[in-house]
């Protein structure tokens, strides 16, 4: 079921465009004819109950089921217009335009300057100076340089978990990606963290395409500008978050939203 | 909107891209990585082909059966077959008894403290102890200072040494596997501990246990350096073959292997090296196949799990 | 009733302790006793023989019909010919670790395994006869010389410790977490580069331990070099010249050793020091698991 993404505003770029996407692990379908338009430089929140799909259909955008052996993605997926499922397409390489931030934060036991620059240290910047003003404009981006920049040679695991995240945040921001994936990205963290992280995001959608999965109605209201709800592998309704928060056209988005099932 | 511009390699920024050295970089490890596993079975397959091709012909009942000869040609390794099995025999009825009463109590009973920081200490450190150094050790107490001579009952007592830590850390492991719930059901039924051990535990724990205890027989029936100087390189002529006497020299089939080719001065040194090397690989893949398959049963009849 | 009954079982619990104790307590015994025993007879050539130590470390000298009882030929020879094992089978046994965890197909790793373990089953013994058999006149032939040296028992060597370092370095790369995978991945790394600068680092205490072991296996390992080194009480003179290590100098004199001889003492010592390595290798991987913590 094709779902277009309407929008008020018909020049919006489309940035990736998803059309009948299904992933099987197996014999079990997870995503049933996905079909998605995501907008250029707007934050697209992806929400449902627990189990529908949301984090499967993040991970296949930017082909992290090719590392699960038994999972297969069909359908026709692209980044400005290009298949990134193609023959000859090196997913490497698809990464490097499409990050990931992912639950927990997962900061690499290196320290903080080498976590940030690691990315980019192996797309092949090998002067130090380049690399120096990588890690501050990333931590600054990420809202984390004041805090750190006095110990980027420490541990990176001697953060607390919301620094932790910003820093996993700033990691992906110095490969300079085009689109920022983010599976529930704040769900770790407690309600000041998230908060940090939420406007975060608000900032972020200036320069990246931010698609973020999130369990929380609330955070979709307050960070996003367009919204698409899943249910059971399907996505059933997607349009302006005012819009679908407010005037759902879908009784199931309508019984999510009231509360009907969590 | 702009449509996009087929280029050769469409997803990659132009600019610096290094992205194609990287993936030769990544195939040329992975082959790598490949090669090295396959490198080391093949050399398996190898020595074991090549093993049964020089052995095969040295195989006879005769061989496996008759005596060995001081000068000439054409002994057999019958005694030292045996001594290898009677050795093993009665290092087990000496390991199995400690090392499981040790497993159980550092399993089960005490979790921490000084007695069992030491206990643990002990026998990470008698496993390093090298086969030799212990051979000599045996040779120092029981041959020389206790003046049993050369003698099975050395050997087997030194063997236990050498394999006590081993065979603990697999009843440890044995009970790690079993459920906590089966303890606590037990419990709460009013069983005691030692109780709930042995109805409720050790059942379960059995079969791993028995994979260990043949996996370990394994190495013992195979074990050369500590036995040279406890239990000899001779075997007493006295009751023919077959000699249950464990206070006398009980040469084994891996010491005859070593003594034939350092010593010895019979001139079929090969054929009876290649014969007695096949027999020794043979028992071992035979021990390694009865670990995995007794294991598996004994689960399955004692706790009805499959 | 109940409080007989629950005595009678309480009473076996009590006698069972006992028993559990003691056998633990063997334990402590027996490395105890060992440690006496082999520090005793030990050290008697320098108590009882008055031989100094730094001859006895030093010295390369050893005929002890003529009172010289110097182990350096020894010491270098065990050093060398585990040096080799360690820089060839460290590597290896690590890269197929690496292997086994992070790159083989589950159908492939559970056929390759049992080889695995096979080498470990195979007799030190037996590696020794394949190496005489087999690696000594394929040495002979390709280069001339006796065949026999630090370079056959460094490869025999090198095979026996691989199942060793193979099974522990798999293990230490299980551990790394998932999450550090995927991070690196979705940064767009490759996976030899995830392999390389991340995983590997993190697994690093792991490896070094797997790697240690190697080296005490190693250090300890007497008849797969016995039968391949040549026994030649000098101090190596190069790969492929006959050489002599602590181990298999005492399995080859202790035969003809008389009790309470020279030579006994001076194997004895040998044997101690074997013993004071082998220890202190434990300690070095406890202070690198501590470090890991």
């Amino acid at each position: 079921m094709a779902i277009a993404a309407q929008t008020d505003k018909p020049t919006l770029l489309d940035k990736m465009k998803i059309e009948d996407m299904n992933v099987y692990y197996g014999a079990f379908q997870a995503i049933k004819h996905g079909s998605l338009d995501v907008p250029e430089n707007k934050v697209m929140a992806l929400i449902g109950p627990s189990g529908c799909g949301k984090s499967t259909f993040l991970r296949a955008l930017n082909r992290m089921h090719d590392l699960t052996p038994g999972a297969r993605v069909t359908g026709k997926i692209t980044l400005d217009g290009q298949d990134i499922y193609a023959e000859d397409v090196d997913p490497v390489t698809v990464r490097h335009r499409i990050g990931m931030v992912f639950q927990r934060p997962n900061p690499f036991p290196k320290s903080i300057f080498e976590n940030v620059v690691y990315g980019p240290k192996i797309h092949g910047e090998n002067n130090a100076k380049k690399l120096q003003e990588i890690c501050e404009r990333s931590l600054r981006s990420a809202a984390l340089w004041d805090e750190v920049k006095d110990r980027l040679n420490r541990s990176a695991l001697d953060l607390s978990g919301g620094q932790q995240q910003r820093l996993c945040i700033a990691r992906v921001l110095a490969v300079e990606p085009e689109v920022i994936l983010m599976d529930e990205p704040a769900s770790a963290l407690d309600p000041i963290a998230t908060s940090k992280i939420e406007d975060l995001i608000g900032e972020l959608k200036r320069d990246y395409t931010v698609v973020i999965v999130t369990h929380s109605m609330q955070q979709a209201a307050r960070i996003s500008d367009f919204t698409t709800f899943f249910l059971l592998g399907e996505l059933i309704e997607v349009g302006t978050t005012s819009e679908i928060f407010t005037r759902p056209k879908d009784k199931r988005t309508e019984d999510y939203i009231t509360g009907r099932y969590g | 909107m702009a449509q996009a511009i087929v280029v050769s390699e469409p997803l990659e920024r132009p600019a610096k891209s290094n992205a194609r050295g990287r993936r030769v970089v990544d195939r040329l490890a992975t082959g790598l990585l490949w090669a090295a596993a396959l490198f080391v079975v093949f050399l398996l397959a190898m020595f074991v082909v090549y093993m049964f091709y020089l052995g095969a012909g040295s195989i006879s009942w005769h061989f496996l059966t008759g005596l060995p000869t001081e000068l000439t040609a054409g002994g057999g390794v019958g005694p030292e077959i045996f001594n290898s099995f009677y050795i093993l025999f009665l290092t087990l009825l000496m390991t199995v008894p400690i090392a499981l009463a040790a497993g159980i109590f550092l399993q089960e009973y005490s979790q921490t403290g000084l007695f069992r920081q030491t206990v643990q200490f002990s026998a990470e450190s008698l496993a390093t102890v090298p086969s030799i150094v212990m051979g000599l050790f045996g040779l120092l107490v029981f041959v020389q200072t206790l003046r049993w001579g050369f003698s099975a009952l050395a050997g087997a007592i030194t063997l236990t040494l050498l394999n006590l830590p081993a065979l603990m850390r697999v009843t440890q492991e044995a009970l790690a596997g079993v459920p906590a719930t089966y303890r606590e059901a037990s419990m709460a039924l009013g069983g005691t501990k030692w109780q709930t051990i042995v109805r409720a535990v050790l059942p379960s724990a059995v079969g791993p246990m028995t994979t260990g205890i043949v996996l370990i027989s394994g190495r013992i029936f195979g074990e050369t350096a500590a036995l040279i100087y406890t239990a000899g390189t001779s075997v007493a002529h006295g009751n023919g073959a077959y000699d249950f006497n464990p206070f006398h020299t009980a040469e084994t089939l891996a010491v005859h292997l070593w003594y034939t080719h350092s010593e010895a001065l019979i001139p079929d040194v090969d054929r009876i090296g290649n014969g007695s090397a096949l027999v020794l690989l043979v028992m071992v893949l035979i021990f390694n196949v009865a670990a995995r398959v007794v294991g598996r049963q004994l689960t399955v009849r004692l706790t009805g799990k499959s | 009733m109940i409080a007989v009954r629950a005595s009678r079982a309480h009473r076996t619990e009590s006698l069972a302790l006992i028993v559990l104790r003691s056998a633990s307590g063997f334990f402590i015994l027996s490395i105890g006793l060992l440690i006496v025993y082999l520090a005793i007879e030990g050290t008697k050539l320098f108590t009882v023989d008055h031989k100094s130590l730094a001859d006895f470390l030093f010295s390369a000298s050893f005929s002890p019909d003529q009172g010289h009882v110097g182990a350096l030929a020894f010491i270098l020879g065990s050093l060398f010919v585990t040096g080799f094992a360690i820089a060839v089978g460290g590597p290896f046994g690590v890269a197929v670790g690496v292997f086994f965890a992070e790159l083989a197909p589950k159908r492939v790793a559970s056929a390759m395994k049992p080889a695995i373990e096979v080498l470990v089953g195979i007799p030190s013994v037996v590696y020794g006869w394949l190496g005489l058999t087999l690696l000594v006149p394929l040495i002979r032939n390709t280069t001339g010389s006796t065949g026999f040296g630090l370079l056959a028992a460094g490869i025999v060597l090198s095979l026996m410790i691989l199942p060793t370092v193979v099974s522990l370095s798999e293990d230490a790369m299980r551990v790394v977490p998932d999450s550090l995978r995927e991070g690196s991945l979705a940064l767009g790394a490759t996976r030899w580069e995830t392999i390389w600068q991340v995983l590997l680092p993190a697994a690093s205490s792991g490896i070094s331990v797997a790697v240690i072991l190697g080296i005490a296996r190693a250090i300890g390992e007497t008849l797969a070099i016995q039968l391949v080194l040549g026994n030649a009480p000098v101090i190596p003179a190069g790969l492929l010249s006959p050489a002599s290590a602590l181990t298999s100098e005492i399995v080859m004199d202790m035969g003809g050793a008389a009790q309470g001889s020279l030579l006994q003492h001076s194997l004895f010592a040998m044997a101690f020091l074997l013993l004071l390595i082998a220890m202190g290798l434990i300690v070095l991987v406890k202070l690198v698991a501590r470090k890991a913590a």
